[in-house]
């Protein structure tokens, strides 16, 4: 057991830098978990605190014991490698009892051994393979005894690389409701890599999102769920991923009754209201007010509900438009008005949801063609065709069908907006990641214009159409 | 059994029969010097120089050979040579391990700058001729009392053995993953001890097929033995060619029959090693 603090690591590979300072402090016994895709820097900065990686710069603390120069045999920390890196020419007993052999995990008599390596293999349901070779194992058996490797000794700290990375998917998702149970874990602790978010938002006290060597976000996981810290972190966590759309700030005054900001999306089909706490971040930076400013809107699929099956109506989509209000409180703090500014609404897939009946006035109605519908097992996953913007949402109503008109409604703290540029590519986001703008979400209060405030009523999507195409 | 046919693999064609039948000639044509040899160390005195075919079979030249008749024609105790040889290969091959294979592990495993080069100088030794260095070499042993002494050709077979083990190793120590003996390391061993334990075990195969090479081209080494050794303690290479005579008569079928027996102590330790060698000389070369 002991803490682990890193401060300004850094780490390169030849001419390649592959971490450019991570800071990062683990309280003791806590379990974190840093998430990244591959290339990241996820297993340089495991080897990097395990002492293995050689040109690091920065500083190590395990047990507020300072670990620079101290060979790794002498830092008591256990590592699951994700290559398994397990000893071919041994057993998987043999495998186990190396690090209680080695005299520097306490002393073990033979007894000892067994019993404990019984125990470890028992909780991970290889106790029957305990004479047999890496070789003679499947990879899922390898990784358990990777892992059991690592479990089987006292240390100041686990490092598990992907340790359920070869698992099937249904193994997986068992091992990782075990993984968090097991005292070993609880009592550790312990820096575990993946790139699986889910993985990292069931088993993390804290998630770190590590993004080509460095850390862009450090949170809960309902944190880095709820507020992601830019467009990066956004589309890491959910599948599918967040909707984004390019938007430019404008003094919508018809859409904002209360003279706030809006966000219309390009292609004008989704309008939002910008906090005016987020347009006026945007504003500080820029003199001459926001106007003009693009940013872009993320919505989760998860997060938008279907509101109306199947509607034969083709009225409902010629007008499909997306208009979010802002708060006028915050949109009233803008100096000049933050029109013209240009924001990124975010929504999660998860976040939209299929509705039925009348439409809520406390969330964003999207309105458009379900261009495409999957069906995964109760899931359904489509495509909307917004106005022109591709709107992915999930939804368990099993109704609905490819080329079916549809309302998808999200809450309105679920729409993140994230700072944009004309160059940002919602489609391709790789490369780029907009930071997220202010402290919240557009609220429901204040919240106007649209459809979104119209309730269906065809006048308002006029009013929000016509007041876009003038601006 | 039914058999998956190989990539390329066709059935009989005239061309696929043609090439089989160019091998074969390549072979008898490439096997005939053996097939010479074999037959002439079983002729008698009168039939080894005869002109037209005659051939009735006998041991005695072996016999000869071995005996002390052997050692009064060419002042050499063949017995005595074969002893040498095998002491000095052994010797040398040991003294190459013990020092090669920490070699290879350090340079399979540590790049730094200029750690190509220096696996090249290594290598290098290989190019040069040996008889380039053979004459300040043969003043250097005179000097320092090595000449015709077993510790002396053990040292200067080193040229010879050396470069072959480390340059074989190397490559078997760049195949294993380095997260092995990390994997040790975290386990609480020390370098060392993740090295004997570990990668050691491993390169086996490697270690098994690189030492029977070195063996084999220190056993076959004549340059440097030939103008390094006297008469105490002449390897099997040199005492062969002795039968052909300096100067004096040149006793062919004893020469052959020498030159067999000189050639089994390399072939009984390949057989014995041969469960090692076949898997050892791929997996240096093919990644799995």
């Amino acid at each position: 057991m002991g803490s682990l603090s890193v401060r300004g690591l850094t780490a390169r590979y030849g001419k390649t830098v592959a971490l450019h300072g991570i800071d990062l402090d683990v309280a003791d016994g806590e379990f974190f978990v840093i998430l990244g895709p591959s290339g990241a820097g996820k297993t340089t900065t495991l080897k990097s605190v395990a002492g293995l990686v050689d040109a690091v710069g920065g500083e190590v603390r395990i047990a507020g014991r300072d670990m620079t120069g101290v060979e790794p045999y002498e830092r008591n920390v256990a590592m699951a490698f994700e290559s398994y890196a397990l000893y071919p020419q041994k057993t998987v007993e043999q495998n186990l009892a190396s690090p209680l052999r080695s005299g520097r995990t306490g002393s073990w008599s033979v007894a000892e051994q067994s019993e404990r390596i019984r125990q470890v293999t028992t909780t991970l349901g290889i106790e029957h393979l305990r004479g047999r070779f890496p070789r003679e194992l499947s990879n899922g058996q390898r990784q358990r005894t990777a892992l059991g490797r690592v479990l089987v000794r006292p240390a100041d700290v686990y490092l598990l690389d992907e340790p359920l990375s070869h698992l099937d998917a249904k193994l997986r998702a068992a091992m990782r409701a075990e993984l968090k149970q097991l005292g070993e874990m609880s009592r550790t602790t312990t820096l575990y890599v993946t790139h699986d978010y889910q993985e990292a938002l069931a088993l993390g006290d804290r998630v770190g999102v590590l993004r080509e060597g460095r850390l862009v976000q450090v949170g809960t996981p309902q944190q880095v769920w709820h507020e992601p810290a830019d467009t990066f972190v956004a589309r890491m966590f959910g599948q599918p991923e967040m909707n984004l759309f390019s938007a430019d700030l404008t003094a919508d005054l018809a859409a904002v009754p209360e003279g706030g900001t809006a966000a219309r999306s390009r292609r004008g089909g989704i309008t939002v209201g910008v906090p005016a706490s987020l347009a006026g971040s945007v504003a500080g930076s820029v003199e001459g007010g926001a106007a003009g400013r693009s940013v872009l809107l993320g919505i989760r699929p998860r997060d938008l509900e279907v509101l109306a099956g199947p509607e034969p109506s083709d009225r409902l989509v010629l007008r499909g438009r997306v208009t979010v209000g802002v708060p006028a409180s915050l949109a009233g703090s803008v100096e000049g008005g933050a029109a013209g500014r240009s924001v990124l609404l975010g929504i999660r897939p998860r976040d939209l949801e299929v509705l039925a009946g009348p439409e809520p006035s406390d969330r964003l109605v999207l309105r458009g063609r379900v261009t495409l519908a999957e069906r995964l097992g109760r899931l359904v996953e489509l495509s909307v065709d917004v106005a022109g913007e591709a709107v992915i949402a999930v939804t368990d109503d099993q109704r609905v069908r490819e080329g079916d008109p549809v309302s998808l409604a999200v809450p309105w703290q679920q729409v993140h907006i994230f700072a944009g540029g004309a160059s940002f590519d919602t489609r391709n986001g790789a490369g780029t990641a907009a930071a997220r703008l202010g402290a919240g979400a557009p609220v429901s209060r204040g919240m106007a214009a649209g459809e979104a405030g119209g309730v269906g009523k065809a006048p308002a999507v006029d009013a929000s159409a016509a007041s876009g195409g003038d601006r | 059994m039914t058999r998956e046919r190989q990539p390329g693999q066709r059935r009989f064609s005239p061309a696929a029969i043609g090439a089989d039948v160019l091998l074969l000639a390549w072979f008898l044509f490439s096997l005939f010097p053996l097939v010479w040899l074999v037959l002439l160390s079983l002729k008698s005195e009168s039939e080894q120089i005869s002109t037209f075919f005659e051939f009735t079979p006998t041991l005695s030249n072996f016999g000869t050979v071995l005996s002390a008749e052997g050692a009064r024609l060419t002042s050499v105790n063949f017995t005595d040579a074969l002893l040498t040889s095998v002491l000095n290969c052994v010797g040398a091959v040991l003294v190459s391990l013990v020092i090669g294979v920490p070699a290879a592990y350090a340079a399979g495993r540590w790049q730094y700058k200029g750690s190509n080069d220096v696996m090249f100088t290594i290598l290098s030794f290989r190019f040069a001729p040996e008889l380039m260095v053979i004459v300040p070499l043969f003043v250097i042993y005179n000097q320092l009392g090595l000449f015709d002494t077993n510790i002396g050709m053990i040292w200067v077979l080193q040229l010879v053995t050396m470069p072959l083990i480390v340059w074989i190793l190397r490559s078997y120590f760049q195949d294993l993953p380095p997260e092995l003996e990390q994997a040790a390391l975290l386990d609480g061993y020390t370098r060392k001890r993740a090295f004997l334990m570990v990668a050691l075990p491993l390169v086996r195969p490697g270690i098994a097929a690189s030492a029977l090479l070195a063996f084999i081209f220190a056993w076959n080494n004549y340059v440097f033995p030939l103008i390094l050794t006297g008469s105490s303690h002449t390897p099997v290479t040199v005492a062969v060619t002795r039968f052909l005579g300096g100067g004096g008569q040149a006793f062919y079928s004893l020469t052959a029959a020498a030159a067999i027996i000189a050639a089994l102590p390399p072939l009984l330790v390949a057989l014995s090693i041969q469960r090692y060698l076949v898997r050892g000389l791929s997996f240096g070369a093919v990644k799995a």
